[in-house]
């Protein structure tokens, strides 16, 4: 029972961590359409300035999220700005796929250019402390990432449902002609979306480079699970991805307990193509149906 | 108020209008009649600034729009209300008609706005916090000429406002646009029911085969012989 | 058919002389590049020249898939990966890769289909991202099962040399096996390109629904281009081991391999024969030789060279090396204003087939969308040689009934019966039943193959009937021909004006010869002066023995085309009967011609 319990909490703090990775990527893709494979790559920037900015000037890691987080947005709208934005109006998708997959691969090898095939470490100021929950052990870093990533769904939710830009972004994701009709400048909102969705990464990074060795190939590790999460909450849903991550974690946690270690992303990635060709607009939207429905 | 002059204009690499040009003046309700495909649309999408002509120059109230994205032109004082209502489905009805009053000076007077254009649609006021999405074919119309009129426009174009409403919920439609008209608006209007509009218009254009053929008073125009022929069926 | 208006005249056929000269040209680039290496007698040039065919290879069985039939796999290393590991295995218990690379071969065609099947139905990234997922499983599996595969540690091939195991001390034999890889594979994407399973594939990436309507089996031409890219890309993966030598998971089923594949199409040209061998010879040696000379203080550089070379190519020059090459050849542009004119005046056929008994059969049609109920118990018959028009508002519901009638869209309940060329009755689901059975159907919102011309768009019919490529052309110019088409045949489809496009659609359908047509709007947006001729034309087809359902808003079409009339407002028949008399119905005139209609008429 208590093995349970342990396996049950790590599949939450997994989940946890997979939530805050996946956020912006479903914002992204919610709002611009785009499917960003470069995803993985802005959380691996993000992680390399955690450990440059700690390791240089000694500061704790979760303090520098407050410089991580609007770098990544800079970098976000630049994508959009340079690469997406002059795509948007592709005669297919192979296009922005291409191009983001190309982003993908130029950053990754930019990154061992840099810093070489090495693992970084991020120095964990305290955070790879495990703490007591009944039966089960946490670490500190962990249950951090789990308040974080419940804040910065709130966070958001609150943004777009309470606030004019918030509208506005909805106005847009929901019907891009008739948001330009009623005078939003859509290229700047895209820009916007894509800056925020950019900036969660760099959020998370804070919080996921001290407990995780950051390497020029971590983003490629986290990203397909973040698009497994995201395709299982529904695109373009925060709500959903959190759920979805959390039904993930506990699928990877309980997978490696009971099946075997190697074989996690065999039943994480099964359960992906199953969401994919059964349901694919989520576990937890009506709406959104990506298959192909012939006009 | 407003002029098109040798206006081109299309999608891609199809070019679907050719040399258009009219005029609208303040306080007029001007239609433009055609068959599907002949462009209407395209026209109205153009002035609008969603589509960029190709050739031509267009004006409004004196000022060159030819080359504005569509955000300034709403600035501009012009809104479209578009075919097919094009509502947010997912945001609810008050949040619809606050995103009508999104830009600059419709922003401030937002408040004001809406009581006015409340009192003009009772209904819609009864569906204030019900998802755009959930209406009827005929609420979501109310909608958007009410979410149109929130932008406090100079000139209100409306595109096919009758498009798939049951004959009972169109007639409710006119007798809306009708009462826009009775307050001295200045309209550019594009709608197959051809009797009605022409019986609202001071003037008309057949646009065919995205080339203006015809413009005349509307009287005139419902007496023309091509006209009664080709799109009143007679 | 003897009508020649002066711009009739069909343009000297060039697709007949043009693909020789080309031929030719692939065919000295390809000699030179085996005699380069040949003659420099190079261990290392004759490496780079083995990747390059290597490479190319892939690419180009890739590019069937991911060019052709635009479906972007970003997994095929998957196909790479068996054929590798089918080669080495089987080599182990002694058993030539030479029969090995057959039987990898046919593990990678059940793997295809089993993959591609359940993804054809996810559209553009998905497609994508799900092959990317596939990749991922295969790698864990060949990590998990390591008494197969050797797990992480790999395996190594016996060495064994001679030509029977494909294993060479010298590098000039692996050359030309290469080679011999590459050129394969090329003269599979050369024959599909040019036969009629290009020509459908092609169709299906631009225009699913046209596609089918045109009687094109969507599934089945995209899992016959999966198996066949499947069984090239296995084949190069099991020399490939050969020549490696040692294979291990994680570099058979890479996914950066999977993305280089598809980065050398693109940058060659995406869906074009030699795209693929164009940009693997511009990369490959770019990225060989800063790895040689680099070495390992470059870690990292040709990769980020790929990447932006490829971000800057799809922001430049979406179409690629080819793309480019292709602007000097450039095609013919159609001229407008000529275009809009000249609907070919069809002579009437001295008599009319008199109007027979019932053809297709709608019963009880009921569909309803997101709680709209948009047809409701919609019933009516069309019988043979007869016209029928279906008239109503914008929104009536006219365009659902139509989605029906051609397998579009199911009806909750309710049923479409057809009556064969044999008599029978059937009960047609699919599009491609309705196409069988001799339905054709256009499209209001007009669906051209923009990327093919004017002639390509109308064989894609035309090969409903004819399997040939000659042939089909032949019937598609006659089409064309008698649509007033013929001066635009080479022209490509995107450029024609929104008329032109509308008798494209009607050429189309006309040249897959069907018993019954249905038209939605085809004379929506043509010149006024045309619509007499359009309406000789139909006549003409109707003459010809076919039996028309027309939706039509031009009311002077509806009433001198149709013997009758079904009126359709709100989802529901309203009316039906002579036009003259539907026209007087009061309820028609409340419902679509206005209030106004009478008093104008008075």
């Amino acid at each position: 029972m208590d093995t349970f319990l342990q396996v049950l909490a790590s599949g939450l703090m997994l989940g946890a961590l997979f939530a805050i990775v996946s956020i912006g990527l479903t914002l992204i893709f919610g709002i611009v359409k785009v499917v960003n494979f470069a995803h993985g790559e802005f959380l691996m920037i993000g992680m390399y300035l955690v450990y440059l900015i700690t390791a240089k000037l000694g500061l704790h890691p979760l303090v520098t999220v407050v410089a991580v987080a609007p770098l990544l947005f800079l970098v976000g709208v630049a994508t959009q700005r340079l690469i997406i934005q002059p795509l948007m109006s592709a005669r297919d998708d192979h296009i922005q796929i291409f191009a983001t997959v190309g982003l993908s691969t130029a950053l990754i090898n930019l990154a061992l250019l840099i810093f070489g095939a090495d693992i970084a470490n991020t120095p964990p100021g305290g955070l790879r402390m495990p703490i007591q929950i009944g039966p089960a052990r946490v670490l500190l870093g962990q249950v951090i990432i789990l308040l974080a990533s419940a804040a910065l769904v709130i966070g958001l939710q609150l943004f777009l449902q309470r606030t004019q830009t918030g509208r506005a972004i909805r106005a847009v994701a929901q019907n891009r002609a008739a948001a330009q009709l009623m005078g939003i400048n859509v290229n700047r909102i895209y820009m916007l979306a894509f800056g925020i969705g950019a900036a969660c990464v760099g959020f998370a990074a804070a919080m996921v480079a001290p407990l995780y060795p950051t390497s020029p190939t971590i983003g490629t590790y986290f990203v397909l699970t973040a698009f497994v999460v995201v395709v299982l909450g529904g695109l373009g849903s925060i709500g959903g991805a959190f759920a979805g991550a959390m039904i993930i974690g506990l699928i990877d946690s309980f997978a490696g307990f009971y099946i075997g270690s190697d074989l996690r992303e065999v039943a994480v990635f099964g359960v992906f193509l199953l969401i994919l060709i059964l349901k694919p607009s989520g576990l937890f939207s009506e709406r959104l149906n990506l298959s192909h429905v012939s006009p | 108020m407003l002029r098109l002059e040798g206006i081109h204009a299309g999608y891609g690499a199809t070019t679907i209008l050719h040399n258009v040009s009219l005029d609208v003046r303040a306080g007029e309700v001007v239609t433009i009649v055609g068959a599907n495909g002949a462009g209407k649309t395209t026209t109205l999408r153009t002035i609008a600034g969603l589509i960029r002509p190709t050739a031509g120059r267009m004006t409004f109230e004196g000022q060159d729009i030819t080359r504005l994205p569509a955000h300034e032109v709403v600035d501009l004082g012009i809104t479209l209300i578009p075919e097919g209502r094009q509502l947010f489905a997912d945001m609810t009805v008050h949040e619809n008609l606050l995103m009508g009053a999104y830009r600059g000076e419709a922003r401030a007077k937002q408040k004001d706005t809406l009581d006015n254009v409340l009192s003009l649609f009772p209904r819609v006021r009864e569906r204030l916090n019900q998802s755009a999405g959930s209406l009827s074919g005929g609420e979501q119309q109310m909608v958007a000429i009410a979410r149109g009129m929130m932008a406090r426009p100079k000139l209100l174009m409306f595109d096919e406002p009758s498009l798939g409403l049951a004959p009972i919920v169109v007639q409710q439609v006119f007798d809306v646009i009708d009462a826009i008209v009775k307050t001295g608006a200045t309209v550019l209007i594009v709608e197959q029911n051809v009797f009605h509009t022409l019986r609202a218009a001071d003037r008309g254009y057949v646009l065919e085969n995205g080339e203006i053929v015809l413009s005349d008073s509307a009287d005139a125009l419902l007496t023309n012989d091509h006209v009664r022929q080709a799109y009143l069926g007679i | 058919m003897t009508d020649t208006t002066l711009d009739n005249t069909i343009p000297a056929p060039r697709t007949s002389s043009f693909p020789l000269k080309k031929a030719a040209a692939l065919g000295a680039l390809l000699l030179a590049l085996l005699a380069a290496p040949i003659a420099i007698g190079d261990q290392f040039v004759a490496h780079i020249f083995i990747t390059i065919f290597i490479f190319a290879g892939l690419s180009t069985a890739w590019n069937i898939v991911g060019g052709y039939a635009g479906q972007l796999s970003l997994g095929h290393a998957i196909f790479y990966g068996i054929g590798a590991y089918a080669g080495v295995m089987l080599m182990n218990i002694g058993i030539s890769p030479w029969l090995g690379m057959f039987a990898g071969a046919a593990v990678s065609v059940v793997v295809a289909v089993a993959i591609s099947y359940p993804c054809f139905r996810l559209r553009g990234p998905f497609f994508s991202l799900a092959t990317i997922a596939f990749l991922e499983v295969f790698r864990v599996l060949a990590l998990h099962f390591r008494e197969l595969t050797g797990g992480a540690t790999g395996l190594m091939i016996p060495l064994k040399f001679g030509w029977e195991w494909m294993v060479f001390r010298d590098r000039t034999p692996a050359l030309l096996i290469a080679f011999g890889m590459l050129v394969l594979a090329l003269a599979v994407a050369w024959w599909i390109r040019s036969h009629r399973l290009g020509f459908y594939l092609v169709a299906t990436r631009e225009r699913q629904s046209a596609a089918q309507a045109a009687g094109v089996n969507t599934v089945k031409v995209r899992l016959i281009a999966v198996s066949a890219s499947a069984a090239l890309t296995a084949f190069i993966g099991t020399f490939h081991a050969m020549y490696l030598t040692f294979i291990e998971p994680a570099a058979m089923f890479s996914l950066t391999m999977s993305i280089q594949i598809a980065m050398f199409a693109l940058i060659g040209g995406l869906g074009t024969v030699v795209g693929p061998l164009v940009g693997a010879l511009f990369l490959v040696p770019l990225s060989e030789l800063a790895r040689g000379w680099l070495g390992a203080q470059a870690l990292g550089l040709h990769g980020f060279v790929y990447g932006v070379v490829l971000v800057l190519v799809v922001l430049f020059m979406p179409n690629g090396v080819i793309g480019i090459l292709g602007r000097y050849f450039g095609s013919a542009v159609p001229e407008r204003g000529t275009q809009s004119a000249s609907v070919t005046a069809a002579p009437r056929a001295a008599e009319r087939p008199p109007i027979g008994n019932d053809i297709l059969v709608a019963e009880h049609l009921d569909k309803h969308f997101a709680g709209l109920h948009v047809t409701n118990d919609v019933s009516f018959s069309l019988k043979e040689g007869e016209v029928l028009g279906l008239i109503g508002p914008n929104g009536a519901g006219k365009t659902t009934v139509f989605n029906m009638l051609s397998g579009f869209l199911k009806p909750d309940s309710g049923s479409v019966r057809v009556r064969a060329e044999d008599g029978s009755w059937r009960a047609p689901l699919t599009p491609g039943d309705f196409a069988a059975i001799g339905v054709g159907r256009t499209f209001q919102v007009v669906q051209p193959f923009a990327a093919m011309t004017v002639e390509e768009n109308i064989m894609v019919g035309a090969f409903h009937r004819h399997s040939d490529v000659n042939d089909a052309r032949e019937a598609a110019r006659e089409t064309a021909f008698r649509m007033g088409l013929a001066p635009w045949l080479h022209a490509e489809a995107k450029g024609l004006t929104i008329g032109g496009l509308k008798r494209l659609e009607v050429a189309r359908v006309m040249a897959m010869k069907p018993r019954i047509l249905l038209l939605d709007e085809v004379m929506a947006g043509i010149n006024q002066t045309d619509v007499r001729r359009a309406i000789d034309l139909m006549l003409f087809i109707r003459d010809s023995g076919v039996s028309i359902i027309a939706i039509e808003h031009v009311m002077q079409a509806v009433m001198s085309l149709s013997d009758r009339v079904v009126v359709l407002n709100s989802g529901q028949i309203i009316a039906e009967g002579k036009p003259q008399n539907v026209v007087r119905d009061p309820q028609v005139i409340e419902a679509y011609l206005g209030k106004e209609f009478t008093h104008a008429q008075a």
